[in-house]
C-alpha cells in the first residue's frame, strides 16, 4: 500500500513541475512567436504555439532603426567595461580581506558591511551623483556599480578555501605577494569570477532605471530604457490599434500586412533577452555554487 | 630606531592596503557621503549650498509628509504589498525546493531547475512587457484561451484594474523570483545528513513525515536568516516593479513610498521633502530588522548579527 501512495505522489509532483516549467518558459516562447508573425495578423489574436504568417519584417525594421543600434552599443559597452572593472576591483579587495594576518581586517569588513543595513536612501544618493558630476554622463552606468558588499564576500569566501600551502610553496620559490596573486590565486578562481561576472553583467544589461532617471542625453540611453519608454508610450497606441483591428477583422488581415508598434516592441524585447538566454546555461553550474557560497556567513 | 611591531606588520601588508584602496574610497563616496547627506531632510536643500550649506528647515518636510492627505494611504499600501510579498514570496520557494527534492530523475530535476530561474535573469521592464502582451484583453493569449474554453464570456482587463492589481503584483513577483530564491534551500536540503532520512524510514516514517520531521527542520536556520533579511524591506515594496505596473487607474491601492520618493524627488525636484520620506522609510526598516533579529535570537538561537 505504501508503495502505491508514493508513486501517486511522484506522478502528481511530476505533473505539477511540468506545468510549472511551462509557465516559466511559455511567455518567452509566445513573445518569440509574436515577433516572428506578421504584426497586423497578430492583432487578431488566437496566436499560441507557432507563427501564423511567418515574417522577419519586424526584426528588419527594428535593426533598421539607428536609435536601437545606438542603444545597443551603449548597453554592450557598459556591460563589458562595467563588468571587467567590477570583477577586477572586487577581487582585489576580497583578496586583501581574505588575509587573516591583515591588520584592520575586521574593521574594513565592517566598514563595507554597515551600508547594507542602513542606507541613506535614494535622494542623498542622487544628490551625491549630481555633485560628482556623474549624472548625464556615460560613467553614471559604470562607477556607481563598481563594488558590491555581497560580491566581495562571495569572492573572499572562495579565496579562503584555497589551501595556504600553495601560497607558501610559491613564496619559497621566490614569488612576491603580487606574483602569488597573479600566478597562483587568479588561475584557481575561475568559477567564482565567472559567477560574479554573470551577476554583474546581467545587472548591467538589465538596468533601465539609471538610463531613465539619471540620463537625459538621448544618445546615452541603453536598450532597457528604450524598452521602458516604449512600454509607457506604446501602450495606449497599440491597444487602440488592436481594438480597431479586431472590429475590422478579416478584411484588414487580407489587405494590409506589416509591422505594428506592438510587433516591433516584441522584436526589440526578444533581442534584449536573447544574449542572456545564450550565456546563462553555460554559467549555471557556477552560479548555483556561487549562491551557496554567498550563504556562508562572512 | 626600531619600528613598532604593528607598524611593521602593516608595512608588510602594504600591497593589500593598495588592493583595498579603490574599495575604501568607493564605499566612502557612494555609501558614507550619502549618509552624511541625510541632513538634507532637515534642510531647505539648494544645489549651490550642498549637503551642509543649505539653511536648516527643522522638521518642516516631515510635517509636510504626514500632513499630506495621502500619506497614510502610501504607508498602508507599502506595508500591505510588501507583507503579501513577504508571506507568499517567502514560502513558495521553500515549497518548490521540497517538491524538487522529491524528484528522483536527475535530468528532469535539472531541467525544471534551469527553467525556474530563467525569469530572474530578465529585467522588470521585460517582465512587465511580457505581462502586458500576455494579459491584454485585445488578442492576448490568456484571454483568448479563457474565452476559447468557455471559462469567461468577456475578456478580463488584468492590468490597470484595481480588482486584479494585487494578484498581478504578487504573481509576477513570485514568477520572477521563485526559482532563484529556492536555490539556497536546495543547497540546505542537499546538506542534510542522509542517515537522518534512513533513521526516519526505519522508524516507519513515510514520505510526508520525512519531509515534516527531517527536511523542514534541516532548512529552518537558513529560512530564519532569510526571513530576517526580508523584513528589512517591509517599508519598500519594490520600486522597479511598481514604477512600471502602477498607473492612474490603480493609484489608490498601488501608490507606495519608494515610488513617491522617486517621483516627488526626481520628477518634481522636491529633494528635501523626498529625502524626509526616504529617511522615514530607512529608519523604520532599521528598527524592523533589529527587532526581528532580536526576536529570532530569543526563540530560535539563529540571528544575523
Amino acid at each position: 500500500m505504501g508503495k502505491r501512495k508514493l508513486s501517486l505522489f511522484s506522478l502528481l509532483n511530476g505533473a505539477f513541475l511540468i506545468l510549472f516549467s511551462m509557465s516559466m518558459l511559455y511567455p518567452f516562447l509566445y513573445i518569440l512567436i509574436y515577433s516572428l508573425n506578421d504584426g497586423k495578423d497578430s492583432m487578431l489574436g488566437a496566436l499560441y504555439f507557432y507563427p501564423r504568417q511567418f515574417t522577419l519584417d519586424n526584426y528588419a525594421q527594428v535593426f533598421h532603426n539607428p536609435k536601437i543600434w545606438q542603444a545597443y552599443r551603449i548597453t554592450i559597452m557598459r556591460t563589458l567595461l562595467g563588468t571587467i572593472l567590477h570583477v577586477s576591483l572586487c577581487t582585489l579587495m576580497a583578496y586583501a580581506l581574505s588575509k587573516k594576518t591583515l591588520p584592520g581586517r575586521t574593521f574594513f569588513t565592517f566598514y563595507i558591511f554597515l551600508p547594507t543595513i542602513f542606507s541613506a536612501g535614494f535622494i542623498p544618493y542622487f544628490i551625491t551623483l549630481q555633485k560628482l558630476h556623474l549624472v548625464n554622463t556615460f560613467w553614471v552606468y559604470i562607477i556607481p556599480m563598481l563594488f558590491s558588499f555581497f560580491h566581495i564576500v562571495i569572492i573572499r569566501t572562495f579565496l579562503q578555501g584555497i589551501p595556504e600551502e600553495l601560497e607558501e610553496s610559491a613564496r619559497i620559490d621566490g614569488y612576491g605577494d603580487f606574483q602569488i596573486f597573479l600566478r597562483v590565486i587568479l588561475p584557481l578562481s575561475g568559477p567564482v569570477l565567472a559567477t560574479i561576472s554573470l551577476f554583474n553583467g546581467v545587472a548591467h544589461w538589465n538596468d533601465w532605471f539609471t538610463g531613465t532617471y539619471f540620463v537625459s542625453d538621448k544618445s546615452l540611453i541603453p536598450v532597457q530604457t528604450l524598452l521602458q519608454q516604449m512600454l509607457t508610450e506604446a501602450e495606449a497606441l497599440s491597444s487602440s490599434m488592436q481594438r480597431a483591428a479586431q472590429q475590422g477583422g478579416q478584411t484588414m488581415n487580407n489587405n494590409v500586412a506589416g509591422a505594428t508598434p506592438e510587433s516591433l516592441r516584441m522584436a526589440l524585447l526578444v533581442i534584449t533577452v536573447f544574449p542572456i538566454l545564450c550565456i546563462y546555461p553555460f554559467l549555471q553550474r557556477y552560479f548555483v555554487k556561487g549562491v551557496m557560497m554567498g550563504s556562508v556567513k562572512g | 630606531m626600531t619600528a613598532h611591531p604593528l607598524v611593521k606588520r602593516i608595512w608588510r601588508h602594504k600591497l593589500f592596503y593598495l588592493f583595498m584602496l579603490p574599495g575604501i574610497v568607493w564605499f566612502f563616496l557612494f555609501s558614507y557621503v550619502p549618509l552624511f547627506g541625510i541632513q538634507v531632510a532637515f534642510r531647505d536643500f539648494r544645489f549651490s549650498g550642498g549637503f551642509s550649506g543649505s539653511p536648516w528647515a527643522g522638521l518642516k518636510y516631515f510635517h509636510q509628509f504626514f500632513g499630506y492627505y495621502q500619506a497614510w494611504e502610501l504607508i498602508r499600501n507599502t506595508i500591505l504589498i510588501s507583507a503579501m510579498k513577504l508571506s507568499v514570496g517567502f514560502t513558495m520557494p521553500i515549497v518548490l525546493a521540497i517538491l524538487l527534492n522529491e524528484v528522483r530523475n536527475l535530468r528532469f530535476k535539472k531541467v525544471v531547475q534551469t527553467l525556474s530561474y530563467l525569469p530572474y535573469f530578465v529585467s522588470w521592464v521585460v517582465v512587465v512587457t511580457l505581462m502586458q502582451r500576455l494579459l491584454t484583453p485585445y488578442g492576448g493569449p490568456v484571454n483568448d484561451f479563457l474565452r476559447g474554453t468557455g471559462l469567461i464570456q468577456e475578456p478580463i482587463t488584468f492590468l490597470n484594474n484595481t480588482t486584479w492589481f494585487y494578484q498581478v503584483i504578487l504573481g509576477s513577483d513570485v514568477w520572477k523570483n521563485i526559482g532563484w530564491n529556492s536555490i539556497i534551500y536546495m543547497a540546505a536540503i542537499a546538506g542534510i545528513d542522509q542517515q537522518l532520512y534512513e533513521a526516519a524510514r526505519i522508524d516507519g516514517a513515510g514520505r510526508f513525515r520525512q519531509m515534516w520531521h527531517v527536511t523542514l527542520p534541516g532548512i529552518r536556520n537558513i529560512a530564519v536568516i532569510l526571513f530576517i533579511l526580508a523584513t528589512g524591506s517591509l517599508m519598500s515594496a519594490g520600486y522597479e516593479q511598481l514604477l512600471l505596473l502602477n498607473g492612474p487607474a490603480t493609484a489608490a491601492i498601488g501608490s507606495v513610498l519608494d515610488v513617491h520618493v522617486i517621483n516627488s524627488g526626481i520628477s518634481e525636484g522636491r529633494l528635501s521633502y523626498a529625502a524626509a520620506v526616504g529617511l522615514f522609510q530607512s529608519v523604520i526598516a532599521l528598527v524592523l530588522i533589529v527587532t526581528v533579529n532580536r526576536v529570532a535570537r530569543k526563540i530560535s538561537d539563529v540571528s544575523l548579527f
